[in-house]
């Protein structure tokens, strides 16, 4: 089921707009076009933002969901990337990689990639930084 | 990034005044290492990113942090260069005009004080992102909706200050805000508007004064660091009426403009509206290369075939109604008879109504998304792009013309047109959006060169930019010339009257303090 929905957010992901228009997403045959409802971040945590011990979990949904959510713009270039590459369309989403390890998520977020802009160590502190990119780092090192 | 100093200060006084930086906003919050410096440099830079680079960061968290560090920079004569959260892509994003300024990020002071329903506004602090704001907007289920920017990444207050603009009835930021609190160069606090009585309840509600409003000296401007802003935010309506027209040819904006504006100055249409050329459409279905192999301009004819493969128009024209439903009706009725005058086929309609989901994608209902940024990727490698930017009046014969002239430029240089313009009541912003591969120094040194000649003639024939790039500010500030540039003596006058040591966004819009005023014209493009 979770599989199903993916691929319709990624369908729909594709032919999203670039400019202020709402979507005009087809869904399958005959039915009404989905709607890609907005999907809400998590809260950042309150408390000391350079302090380490943090959930990456929540970290990722406040720092990164605003583009890397389904339907966010890095996941959509993400996806591009990907099925160009030979994998599957849902890897385009960051949360169902499983090749990522912790200095690689580390690099890109401060160093940039692509269309992706360099964060700051205000947008992400070190220990923000460091708590996401184990989240994400499943291959750990 | 290695370090560039700030004119005038010493290694030694550098590292004298970060240690006392350091000591308003605690250790972790000065940032000032190479990899620091690279973060605040213009992701998106027409060629290097060391034209214009910061020597280091502070993040405040506090009001009171802000005037302490002010008053530093005073002592220590290091210039601070203030951003909200410093999305500002196209436009210079985080970085400071003046090399070697220290950048002052307020991405921690993101505070939502004050939320009234009731009347329909808020109190932010600048770190407040659109996303911030939505969700707190869903969180509460407050009535309200926001007006975003195509990028909504960045701040909120950030935005409505360098005069961005969105898609709704609220789409005219820098109008929305409604008393500002500010840190003038010298540390001191103020308030705009009513805010200036202790105490007063219409602070965000009355949009003047007794006596003279400041609020608009602290937009696009370099007289100090706005830290708190009333925003106002429009009631949620009951229903909405979106009607799509895909328009077939490029000269059909004229009438399209015509047919618009005065449905926008009678009130039938509330909104700003957006009307974007083909490839607007074309820039997500994926890249250049997938459609046209070659490295100049894509040729009329192979657009022509585009269009009728991908069932684009050259335009596209949307209004959204907002509001009662039989009320919304009953204007569609009368802006679809408008149009039909002109173009037989009907728009579609999409219809919404309070208690639907909305869509994600959905700016012209206030939903923030960073999705138009993906057309960064329209070029390829480490895509980027710039707006060139001049308002001209709403009626065919000024957007018909400055269509022509920027139409003819771009030509000329060889780079594809992607051209919007949004009807705003009695003018339209024309947004040119030039893109490119910043690891591609031809194409960047090619841009540089349109987007000089783009503002060159198009100043010559009689529009001005309402923003731009960092690296284009001074040209842009030239072409305001009106008796021998009073604005700028003005300007002048009144920047070295508030910020003798000229600590404040030196260069910004232009705007140069006498103690760097021999840099005016200085690290922008050849």
């Amino acid at each position: 089921m979770k599989r199903a929905l993916l691929f319709v957010w990624f369908a729909a992901a594709a032919v999203c707009r670039a400019d202020p228009t709402p979507p005009a997403v087809k869904g399958p045959a005959g039915g009404p076009p989905p709607i890609l409802p907005y999907q809400m971040r998590t809260l950042l945590p309150a408390g000391d933002r350079q302090s380490g011990g943090k959930d990456g979990r929540v970290l990722f949904s406040n720092r990164c969901g605003a583009c890397h959510f389904p339907g966010g713009m890095g996941t959509n270039l993400l996806t591009k990337e990907r099925v160009a590459a030979g994998a599957a369309p849902e890897s385009g989403l960051l949360t169902n990689r499983k090749d990522l390890t912790v200095d690689f998520v580390k690099m890109v977020v401060r160093r940039g990639k692509l269309a992706m802009p360099r964060l700051t160590r205000v947008d992400v502190t070190d220990a923000e930084l460091d708590a996401i990119a184990h989240y994400l780092g499943k291959t750990g090192g | 990034m290695k370090l560039t100093l700030p004119p005038l200060v010493s290694a030694a006084s550098f590292q004298r005044a970060l240690a006392a930086f350091e000591r308003v906003v605690g250790k972790g919050w000065v940032l000032a290492t190479d990899e620091d410096r690279d973060a605040y440099a213009d992701i998106y830079a027409p060629g290097s990113e060391n034209e214009w680079p910061a020597s280091a960061a502070i993040a405040p968290a506090s009001v009171e942090e802000i005037q302490a560090i002010v008053r530093l920079a005073n002592e220590y004569k290091t210039p601070l260069w203030p951003t909200s959260r410093g999305k500002n892509l196209g436009y210079g994003a985080n970085a400071p005009r003046m090399p070697g300024t220290v950048v002052l990020d307020l991405g921690r002071m993101n505070r939502i004080l004050e939320l009234d329903v009731g009347l329909g506004y808020c109190v932010i602090e600048p770190g407040v992102g659109f996303f911030d704001l939505y969700e707190h907007l869903q969180r509460e289920k407050a009535p309200l909706w926001m007006s975003v920017p195509g990028n909504a990444w960045g701040s909120v207050i950030g935005n409505a200050l360098d005069h961005g603009i969105g898609y709704t009835p609220y789409g005219l930021h820098a109008r929305n805000l409604c008393g500002l609190e500010a840190v003038l160069p010298d540390g001191d606090l103020m308030r705009t508007g009513m805010g200036a009585m202790h105490g007063n309840h219409s602070w965000n509600v009355f949009p003047l004064s007794f006596g003279p409003d400041w609020t608009q000296m602290f937009t696009q401007s370099n007289l100090g660091i706005v830290t708190k802003a009333g925003v106002w935010l429009q009631p949620e309506p009951e229903a909405t009426t979106v009607l799509t027209w895909d328009i077939p040819n490029e000269e059909d904006i004229g009438w399209v403009i015509d047919t618009v504006t005065p449905l926008k100055l009678s009130g039938v249409i509330d909104q700003n509206v957006f009307v974007p050329s083909w490839l607007g459409k074309l820039v997500l279905k994926g890249q250049r290369k997938d459609f046209w192999d070659r490295p100049g301009a894509i040729p009329p004819s192979r657009v022509q075939e585009l269009l009728k493969q991908h069932n684009l128009g050259y335009w596209q024209a949307q209004v959204r109604l907002y509001g009662n439903e039989a009320v919304n009706r009953a204007k569609a009725d009368v802006v679809q008879k408008a149009f039909a005058r002109h173009l037989p086929t009907p728009p579609t309609q999409e219809h919404w109504k309070l208690g639907e989901p909305l869509s994600q994608f959905d700016i012209t209902a206030g939903v923030p998304s960073a999705v138009p940024l993906q057309m960064s990727d329209w070029v390829g490698g480490r895509g980027a792009h710039m707006g060139f930017s001049p308002v001209v009046p709403a009626s065919s014969k000024h957007v018909l013309g400055q269509l022509q002239r920027s139409r003819k430029i771009i030509a000329a240089h060889d780079v594809d047109f992607y051209a919007s313009f949004t009807v705003s009541g009695r003018f339209a912003t024309n947004i040119n959006m030039l893109m490119y591969d910043r690891d591609n120094a031809q194409q960047v040194a090619n841009i540089r060169k349109l987007f000089n000649a783009l503002i060159g003639e198009t100043a010559q024939a009689g529009y001005g930019e309402y923003r731009t790039h960092l690296g284009w500010m001074d040209g842009v500030n030239d072409t305001f010339n009106f008796n021998s540039h009073a604005q700028r003596r003005l300007n002048e006058r009144v920047k070295d009257a508030l910020d003798p040591n000229g600590i404040l966004a030196p260069g910004k819009q232009g705007v140069w303090p006498s103690v760097y005023r021999d840099r005016a014209g200085t690290g922008g493009p050849a």
